[in-house]
C-alpha cells in the first residue's frame, strides 16, 4: 500500500502532511493551491521545470513564467505566489524525502486537480535526486577548507644560532566561509616534530571517518 | 511589529500620558536659520512649494548639489543661498514633525519670521502634508539593535575527538543571520539538545506572554 498522509481529525486544517514534515500545511500554501489550479496542467509542468532550475541554482527565466501565466491573466502578485508555492512544495518534499506518489496524493488532498498533481510530481521525480544533493550542499557549514599548499624549507642558520640545520614546513590553508565567498588564506609554519604529531592525529581521524563511510 | 508604528505609539502616549502633553511647544529658530528662511519670502509662492519638495527629497536621500545649482541659476542667486534655504526649511519641517506640534504652535513658531499670510499658509500645509512621511524617516534613524533575518541549523553527532574516542554527543549548530543598520551580520551558536529544548520552552513562554491579561490590556488601549 502506498504511504498516505496520516489524517487526524477530518478537517483539512489539522491534517498532517509528509511533505510539510508531518505538520499542518501552512495556510498560505493551502490558499495558493487554487491559484495553481487556474493554469493548465501542461503549463504548470513547464513552470515547475523553471522553479526547479532556480532551486538547483541554475537561475530562473521569469520572462518564460510570465508568458506561461499570461493566459490565466495573472496579476504580478499571482505570478510571485505561484513561484513561491511551487518552490515551497518542491523543496519541502525533497527536504523530507517524500516520494512522488505520496506527494501527488497529498497535493490532491489539498485540492489540486489530478492532472496538475501528476504533472508537478513527474517534474519533481525527475529532479528529486539532484535537488536533494543541492540541498545537502547548501546545508550549514562553518569555515570550509578549500585547498592546502605546502613547502618544505631547510633552515641553515639564524641570528640566534649559527648552525640550525633543521627542516621547516610552510603550510597555507585556504578557507572559505561559504560557497562563492572569497577564500581566506591562513599561513603557518610547522617544525618537523610538530608536523609528525599533526600528521599522526589527522591520520587517526581519517581512519575513523573511513570506518563510518 | 506593534511598537514600530508611530501612529500607534503616538495614540498610546496620548491615552496614557495626557497630563504631560506640552501646552506651548514652540520651535526656537537661531538667527542663522531665520536668515536662511527669510529667503523664502523673496520668491514666488510656487517656488516655495518647489523648495518644500526639494527639502523633503533632501530628507529622503541627502543633498543634491546639482539641484541647488539649477535652482540658483533660475532664481539668479548663489547656490549657497539655495542650499541654506533648503536646509532651513528641512530643519523647520523635521523639528515640527519630530515634536508633532499643533497647527497653532507651528504658526506661532514661524510668526517670528515675519512672513505674509499666504506664505504662512503654504508652510503650514507643507508641514501637515509631509509630517507623516518625515516621522517615518526619523523613525528609521533611531539606533537599532541587530534584528533577526534568517536562521540555518544543523544537527551533528560528535563521535570522537583528539582527547576522547567512542563518544556520542549530539550537537545543534545554529547560524543566525541578522541585520544591523542595513548591514548583514552573522552569529554562530552551538548547543546540546537539552539546552535547545529549554530555549524552545522559554521562547514559547515569551510568545505566550501576549495572551496574558496584562499584555491584553495594553494592546486593547493602544488599538
Amino acid at each position: 500500500a502506498l504511504p498516505i498522509c496520516q489524517a487526524r481529525p477530518k478537517r483539512l486544517g489539522t491534517m498532517r502532511f509528509r511533505f510539510c514534515g508531518d505538520l499542518d500545511c501552512p495556510d498560505w500554501v493551502l490558499a495558493e493551491i487554487s491559484t495553481l489550479a487556474k493554469i493548465s496542467s501542461v503549463k504548470l509542468k513547464l513552470i515547475c521545470a523553471q522553479v526547479l532550475k532556480d532551486l538547483l541554482g541554475e537561475g530562473i527565466d521569469y520572462e518564460k513564467i510570465l508568458k506561461l501565466t499570461a493566459d490565466a491573466r495573472f496579476e504580478s502578485g499571482d505570478v510571485k505566489a505561484t513561484v513561491a508555492v511551487l518552490s515551497f512544495i518542491l523543496s519541502s518534499a525533497a527536504k523530507h524525502n517524500v516520494d512522488s506518489e505520496s506527494l501527488s496524493s497529498e497535493l490532491q488532498q489539498l485540492g489540486l486537480p489530478k492532472e496538475h498533481a501528476a504533472g508537478l510530481c513527474r517534474s519533481y521525480e525527475d529532479k528529486q535526486s539532484p535537488l536533494q544533493d543541492r540541498l545537502r550542499d547548501c546545508s550549514l557549514r562553518l569555515m570550509r577548507l578549500d585547498s592546502v599548499s605546502w613547502r618544505v624549507d631547510y633552515t641553515l642558520s639564524s641570528s640566534l644560532l649559527a648552525q640550525v640545520n633543521e627542516p621547516l614546513i610552510h603550510l597555507k590553508l585556504n578557507l572559505r566561509e561559504r560557497n562563492g565567498a572569497v577564500p581566506q588564506p591562513v599561513a603557518l609554519t610547522v617544525s618537523a616534530e610538530k608536523f609528525r604529531i599533526l600528521l599522526t592525529e589527522l591520520k587517526q581521524a581519517q581512519e575513523m571517518m573511513n570506518s563510518l563511510n | 511589529t506593534l511598537f514600530r508604528s508611530h501612529a500607534v505609539t503616538d495614540r498610546w502616549f496620548q491615552a496614557v500620558l495626557p497630563v504631560q502633553r506640552a501646552a506651548d511647544m514652540l520651535l526656537v529658530l537661531s538667527d542663522d536659520q531665520r536668515q536662511h528662511l527669510a529667503f523664502l519670502s523673496r520668491v514666488e509662492p510656487s517656488v516655495v512649494g518647489e523648495f518644500g519638495r526639494i527639502a523633503v527629497e533632501f530628507l529622503r536621500r541627502g543633498s543634491n548639489p546639482k539641484i541647488y545649482e539649477g535652482a540658483a541659476r533660475k532664481l539668479n542667486v548663489s547656490s549657497e543661498t539655495i542650499q541654506h534655504g533648503v536646509e532651513g526649511l528641512a530643519y523647520l519641517l523635521t523639528e515640527s514633525s519630530k515634536l508633532m506640534i499643533s497647527e497653532v504652535d507651528f504658526q506661532d513658531s514661524v510668526l517670528v519670521l515675519g512672513f505674509s499670510e499666504e506664505l504662512y499658509k503654504l508652510l503650514l500645509q507643507l508641514y501637515l502634508d509631509n509630517r507623516k512621511e518625515i516621522r517615518r524617516i526619523l523613525n528609521e534613524l533611531s539606533p537599532e539593535l541587530p534584528h533577526y533575518h534568517n536562521m540555518e541549523w544543523r544537527l551533528d553527532v560528535q563521535l570522537a575527538s583528539r582527547s576522547l574516542r567512542q563518544q556520542i554527543e549530539p550537537t545543534v549548530t545554529l547560524k543566525l543571520h541578522l541585520q544591523e543598520n542595513g548591514e548583514p551580520c552573522t552569529e554562530v551558536l552551538q548547543t546540546d539538545p537539552a539546552t535547545l529544548l529549554h530555549l524552545i520552552q522559554q521562547l514559547e513562554q515569551a510568545v505566550g506572554e501576549m495572551k496574558t491579561n496584562h499584555c491584553r490590556r495594553i494592546v486593547r488601549n493602544i488599538k
